[in-house]
């Protein structure tokens, strides 16, 4: 006679060897190990305050024939807490998904049921095989006023718990974030940087469902970011960048009137163009780093070519056409 | 009994009003630019009616102002016209079936809003719900711009004859005010709805055609 019993952590547990009297000579194992005389009452397995490693198979033998009399698994576990529900539209307006999970394992095993009202009808929300813990529907109508309600229902053998949401289809609207973020120097342009990315390949039908973009920079050595939004096209050219600088770039994406901004991009990484090679300019941003990250960075002058600021990164052949032209002018006027 | 006699009236005076002929820089600006611009009419109303529904519930009192109540649609509301569609009907709509639509139920929305200015409590939601109406008919008289220089007729007047006098009278207080959270909810709906529905026709219409009227103008 074997089967499997679940307790709660923390419960005394009194397992009786099958039909044996109260007064017979048994021994109890543990996953085959004997277990003391203490813990018996009789021919009772009195196990008090269990916890998880006492989980496992108990077996119960008569004294003298070793008859195996009566076998059970413990497993030992927890009711489970109220779940962890989330639902969202990446795919407007197609459907949407809901993922679940718990906030603390039970360690033993859970189903888990998902309802999903609109209105008076029930909705079916089709489980996904990858991953788990997911379900999809499609939307029939667009444009709806009634709420939808989801209830997700966890049950063990200890108990059960749920939780609920109500939303607006529009509430749960959030894209997946755009894709194959790019980020390039523009040649001869020593502070500009292409960024061009595109839409999430979830959203379906972005001719009628827009996304407006938001896209954030910043040198790697500085902490606050730079914000552009665009509310149109897949890309955007940074025209303040400090030349010389190292940048992190990110973007966003959200419908261009519904529901939030997705997640940010995976991050992309660009420097703008320099006209040194590479050593000669690592030197002279050492230097300049060390010497300006302490004071208050000021945005280089955008005037003046032959300034200090500009120059940083052009090292000994400074391109300093203003000086240039002077020494050309003196030249042709002393010939 | 008495009071939904009113009401019908007011509805057909109000709603008979004729529908102003298109401007005519609407034909001007060409079809292109008053796409653009009923879109940019429709966001500004849907920022508008955020702030006017949040006072109006209020007013209103719980549930109507609690932000998870969610009842239940009875069969009495269904005289407000309602944005929801289904999906492949919505994608196959044409340009004129789009634009009649969104014609056809601010029309009515305002009608109703007009009515509900009436008989509002509180002067501040008077002065508020007096301000969106004239926002709304903006959107109505822009809507039917983009028709006329699209060369589609408007459509009709409310349709069917008006309700027989306490056909549709609000039995109690709480019924009443069941209608009023209706009707906000519908026109919140109808402009998420419009914003996707301009979007489709600004798609159809290229404004470079636009672009070349503006300058031919001088502007």
């Amino acid at each position: 006679d074997s089967h499997t019993q679940y307790e709660r952590v923390g419960a005394d547990v009194t397992m009786k060897c099958g039909s044996m009297d109260w007064d017979a000579a048994v021994t109890w194992t543990a996953n085959g190990t004997d277990i003391d005389e203490s813990h018996l009452n009789g021919s009772y397995l009195i196990l008090k305050n269990v916890d998880l490693s006492q989980s496992g198979q108990y077996s119960c033998y008569e004294g003298s024939s070793w008859h195996l009399k009566y076998q059970t698994y413990l497993r030992v576990g927890t009711p489970p807490k109220e779940p962890v529900l989330m639902c969202r539209s990446n795919n407007y307006p197609k459907g949407f998904y809901c993922s679940w999970h718990l906030p603390t394992p039970t360690y033993i095993p859970n189903t888990f049921n998902i309802s999903v009202i609109h209105g008076t009808k029930d909705m079916v929300c089709e489980k996904d095989a990858i991953p788990k813990n997911r379900c999809h529907i499609r939307y029939l109508q667009l444009f709806s006023t009634v709420k939808y309600k989801v209830t997700l229902t966890v049950t063990n053998a200890l108990g059960k718990n749920f939780t609920t949401l109500t939303f607006d289809e529009f509430a749960i609207v959030k894209p997946d974030p755009p894709e194959s973020v790019v980020a390039k120097p523009v040649p001869n342009n020593p502070r500009r940087l292409e960024v061009s990315w595109q839409n999430p390949s979830s959203w379906p039908d972005p001719e009628s469902f827009p996304l407006k973009f938001f896209l954030r920079y910043r040198p790697l050595i500085l902490d606050q970011w730079q914000h552009v939004e665009l509310s149109d096209g897949t890309s955007h050219t940074i025209t303040d960048a400090y030349a010389g600088k190292e940048y992190i770039i990110q973007v966003a994406a959200k419908d261009n009137d519904i529901g939030t901004w997705s997640d940010w991009s995976v991050a992309v990484h660009a420097t703008p163009w320099t006209e040194e090679p590479k050593h000669l300019t690592t030197e002279a941003q050492i230097t300049e780093t060390t010497s300006t990250s302490t004071s208050s960075f000021m945005a280089p002058p955008t005037t003046k070519i032959c300034d200090k600021g500009a120059v940083v990164g052009s090292g000994a052949m400074a391109v300093c056409w203003t000086a240039g032209l002077v020494v050309a002018a003196y030249s042709v006027l002393f010939i | 009994g008495d009071s939904w006699g009113i009401f019908t009236f007011l509805c057909a005076a109000l709603c008979n009003l004729p529908a102003l002929p298109a401007l005519n820089c609407s034909e001007e600006l060409g079809a292109g630019q008053s796409i653009q611009q009923t879109y940019d009419l429709t966001r500004y109303l849907e920022h508008q009616l955020r702030t006017l529904a949040g006072t109006y519930l209020n007013y209103l009192g719980p549930p109507f102002n609690e932000p998870d109540f969610n009842p239940p649609r009875l069969a009495r509301a269904e005289r407000v016209p309602s944005a929801t569609v289904d999906l492949d009907l919505w994608r196959g709509l044409t340009d004129n079936a789009r634009l009649a639509a969104n014609y056809r139920a601010y029309s009515r929305l305002l009608c109703y809003l007009r009515v509900l200015d009436g008989q509002v409590g509180t002067a501040e939601l008077r002065h508020r719900l007096a301000h969106f109406c004239a926002s709304l008919q903006g959107l109505v008289l822009s809507i039917g711009g983009v028709m006329s220089s699209l060369g589609y007729p408007l459509p009709a007047g409310p349709a069917g004859p008006p309700a027989p006098p306490g056909a549709h009278a609000a039995p109690n207080d709480f019924l009443k005010k069941m209608d009023d959270f209706w009707l906000l909810k519908e026109l919140q709906t109808w402009l998420w709805r419009s914003a996707k529905d301009f979007n489709r026709l600004k798609k159809k219409v290229p404004p470079a055609v636009v672009t070349l009227r503006l300058e031919a103008r001088g502007f």
